[in-house]
């Protein structure tokens, strides 16, 4: 990367880094309760699931694609891991890596649409999006599944030297991600393939198998997500997941992920989940009311990406 | 008599590049004056000062005797110019009235689109054409190239015209649909509208125009008439040198055949085409745009892999069905298109040239940076590429660079078979003779390097023999001593007139 490309970089992370201590401190004067450690563990607990799905996504959007399914994968493998377990009587271990493999077939279907048959990737998965969701909403017949053993609850509710579970294994994923994407021989395939996926093929790298991969990864760490999930709140319902991609698509996005392709970081993506998960909680706390939030998120996401366009143009210059 | 459109003194910069420096040019009624230079010697760049896409750093326009200065395209459309460009602009999915009148259609009274009038127009303006055949409500998308440039064409006059610019309109077009598209220029001469004719195929100039103005490297080098110039003095304003001195390929020894072709076929597009390559040796390959020179190299590269027959390499049959194939048996393919096919332009010149070699420049999965970085320092050196550094942005090089960062990256491979696909196209003459120079070099390290390019000196001056193709098909093989572009050309039509005959 050149010296002005690596500058630019840096420049929409510092803006975003700035911003997201800049929100840390007026949130905590706005309520004495919000920067305590107690809140912070709680709010990253809260995290993790949109934070797993994001960390796939912003390899999908680098790539130049996009994964709508995400949210649906999360309900349906939620659903199959009680339908796993309760109908079928598997052990639930087995019920989990089933669900989560499920989840990565559940991709591997996304990425085979998109790169054997052409599909645009939005469209794809506009479409697998409804389809995950009503197979959720067939087997689930609106029935909830409970009664999951104590130990399950370890995964969602638990801590680990004093940090919730899921925030160690969303601190392990994002480490991994960010090794691939920063510094992997992969890693420089997906930017070469999201910046020009015609020359990256002829330059000999397999894009498809890229492409197949990166998918598939998406759908099996919504299956991770949604084992946390279930876990979290104690019970399956077929509507978890609901709208989650838009919160993991904002995260990206506000991380300065280019929704065309050919940039974004791992990092970049922290910020925005961190930006976007204190917003809500700091505004929610200082009595702001959910729609509220919701404006304030969506001025913040163009306001970030109109300053950092205007520092692109001065770069590009 | 008064030019139409008169240019003085034009110059122009682009990001601190001067691409015309001090240009002159003008057209006058009623006559075709071709503008004729090498790829990047600022043709485009001219007529898009015309058309008032661009503005002139310096210099001043004169439109009709009068002094004027276009701030966008639509007050040159105004002063009557009108351009036809190569990559025609059209509305496949409206009708051929609607996209003649596009932006100033008939209005009836009441404000809405007059249709019978719109349709009624454009059937005019087609018949004065000659273009009695085309209908009015067909779809754009559904005509040829040669109709759609008939339908810029009225477009154009339906405005009025005076002067019509065209950007190389016979690039794509075939014989046939030549000829008439020089009837329907000569008619529109005739009626007294100034064309400004762009190309480098000269004798279609020779066919057509009245005077010639030849531009090098941006600069002006003379405006002649027809009548005072031949072939040879005109090639001689353009590349300033003789073509002897532009194609430097050395004798390189040729030793044992790497590349064999047995009746491999792709479809339609490649039909039994049968040849060996030698290692040291340049085979170039001609024929038309669509001759399936390019689908032949596709085809041996894994792109699109054959249908039928058998590639050799070192007299073993191989199957090749992907690029990765490819390069791991030593296949090396620069790409026609360099901004599609070949760079990956936001990325830096380190990152463009280790896309080949990723996996040999890791540690276990981790892209060596150190590595990577001198290894374009390296290429750099080598192959004299003009950058800040391994760090700059593909995109910001020129041409001749970006092409030469195309080819580090397929050395870096350390390829046995190199497929050059229009190595020089769109690159100035400096670059040009450079990468000629090291495709010589490289032949005499031992390279296989097969050459397609569409400029026949090209051609001639660098291979050591000369395949002509034709509707997929090889038609001739011509050895350097014997090829001419007397010959090659007449290859190339005996064969034109054997299909026409079939």
């Amino acid at each position: 990367m050149s010296a002005a490309w690596k500058s630019l970089l840096l420049r929409h992370e510092t803006i975003l880094g700035g911003l997201l201590v800049i929100t840390l401190i007026v949130l905590a004067f706005q309520s004495d309760r919000f920067f305590t450690a107690d809140n912070l563990l709680n709010q990253g607990r809260l995290m993790a699931e949109v934070g797993l799905v994001a960390l796939a996504m912003t390899f999908v959007i680098v790539t130049g694609g996009i994964d709508l399914s995400v949210g649906s994968i999360l309900g349906l493998v939620a659903i199959l891991l009680g339908v796993f377990w309760q109908k079928l009587g598997l052990p639930l271990p087995l019920a989990m890596v089933l669900g989560i493999v499920v989840g990565g077939v559940a991709g591997l279907v996304n990425g085979l649409i998109i790169t054997r048959f052409g599909v645009p990737p939005l469209i794809a998965t506009l479409a697998t999006l409804a389809l995950y969701r009503g197979l959720a909403e067939g087997i689930s017949q609106a029935r909830s599944v409970r009664g999951y053993p104590d130990w399950f609850f370890m995964l969602g509710q638990g801590e680990f030297l004093g940090v919730p579970v899921q925030l160690w294994i969303f601190g392990l994923c994002a480490i991994i991600a960010a090794v691939i994407l920063g510094l992997s021989t992969f890693g420089r395939a997906t930017y070469a393939i999201g910046s020009n996926a015609v020359a990256a093929r002829f330059s000999g790298l397999s894009v498809d198998r890229s492409l197949l991969l990166i998918y598939t990864a998406s759908g099996l760490i919504a299956g991770l997500a949604a084992v946390i999930f279930v876990s979290r709140v104690s019970t399956t319902r077929s509507d978890m997941g609901t709208g989650l991609e838009l919160d993991v698509i904002t995260a990206v996005v506000l991380g300065g992920t280019s929704i065309f392709g050919g940039r974004g970081t791992i990092i970049g993506t922290l910020l925005g989940l961190g930006l976007m998960q204190a917003l809500k909680n700091g505004l929610a706390l200082a009595g702001v009311k959910g729609d509220g939030t919701i404006v304030v998120i969506g001025a913040v996401l163009i306001g970030t990406i109109l300053i950092s366009n205007i520092f692109r143009k001065d770069a590009d210059g | 008599m008064t030019p139409l459109v008169e240019l003085k003194g034009i110059s122009k910069s682009f990001v601190g590049v001067k691409v015309l420096d001090h240009v002159d040019f003008d057209v006058r009624p009623g006559e075709v004056h071709a503008l004729l230079g090498e790829n990047g010697a600022g043709k485009s760049t001219l007529i898009k000062i015309i058309a008032g896409v661009h503005a002139a750093d310096e210099g001043e326009i004169r439109i009709g005797g009068e002094a004027m200065k276009f701030a966008n395209p639509g007050q040159a459309v105004k002063a009557g110019i009108a351009i036809v460009y190569q990559e025609l602009l059209l509305f496949p999915e409206l009708s051929v009235a609607e996209n003649i009148f596009l932006n100033h259609a008939p209005r009836t009274g009441w404000g809405g689109l007059d249709w019978a009038e719109m349709r009624r127009k454009a059937r005019a303006l087609l018949d004065d054409l000659d273009s009695h055949h085309l209908d009015v409500d067909a779809k754009v998308g559904s005509l040829s190239v040669a109709n759609r440039q008939r339908i810029e064409i009225a477009k154009a006059l339906s405005q009025n015209a005076r002067v019509v610019i065209m950007d190389e309109p016979t690039a794509s077009l075939a014989e046939a649909d030549v000829q008439q598209l020089m009837t329907i220029i000569r008619r529109l001469r005739d009626r007294g509208v100034g064309i400004v004719y762009v190309s480098h195929k000269l004798p279609e100039i020779f066919a057509l125009a009245d005077r010639v103005t030849v531009l090098r490297d941006g600069h002006y080098v003379g405006t002649k008439d027809i009548k005072d110039v031949t072939e040879r003095s005109l090639v001689a304003m353009m590349v300033g040198r003789s073509i002897d001195q532009l194609f430097p390929k050395e004798d390189a020894p040729i030793g044992a055949v790497l590349l064999e072709l047995r009746g491999v076929s792709q479809g339609k597009t490649v039909r039994d085409v049968s040849f060996t390559l030698r290692a040291g040796e340049i085979l170039g390959i001609a024929g038309l745009v669509g001759s399936g020179r390019t689908e032949t190299a596709l085809t041996i590269f894994g792109i699109t892999p054959a249908t039928a027959g058998t590639i050799l390499i070192d007299g073993k049959p191989v199957q090749i069905t992907s690029p990765q194939q490819a390069r791991d048996l030593g296949i090396a393919y620069v790409p026609e298109d360099r901004g599609l096919q070949g760079l990956v332009r936001p990325q830096t010149i380190a990152e463009n040239i280790s896309l080949t070699v990723l996996k040999k420049l890791a540690r276990g999965f981790i892209v060596d940076r150190g590595k990577e970085d001198s290894l374009a320092r390296d290429f750099i050196k080598r192959l004299g590429i003009r950058a800040r550094g391994p760090g700059q942005a593909a995109r910001q090089l020129s041409g001749g660079n970006q092409q030469k960062v195309v080819l580090a990256k397929w050395l870096a491979a350390e390829p046995r078979i190199l497929i050059m696909d229009e190595p020089t196209r769109g690159i100035d003459v400096g670059a040009k003779s450079e990468i000629h120079a090291l495709m010589s070099k490289l032949a005499q390290n031992g390279l296989a390097i097969l050459m397609i390019s569409s400029e026949l000196p090209e051609v001639l001056g660098m291979s050591d023999r000369v395949l002509v193709m034709n509707g997929g098909r090889i038609v001739a093989e011509i050895a350097r001593k014997d090829a001419t572009p007397e010959t090659v050309g007449a290859a190339m039509t005996l064969v034109q007139e054997r299909e026409a005959a079939a």
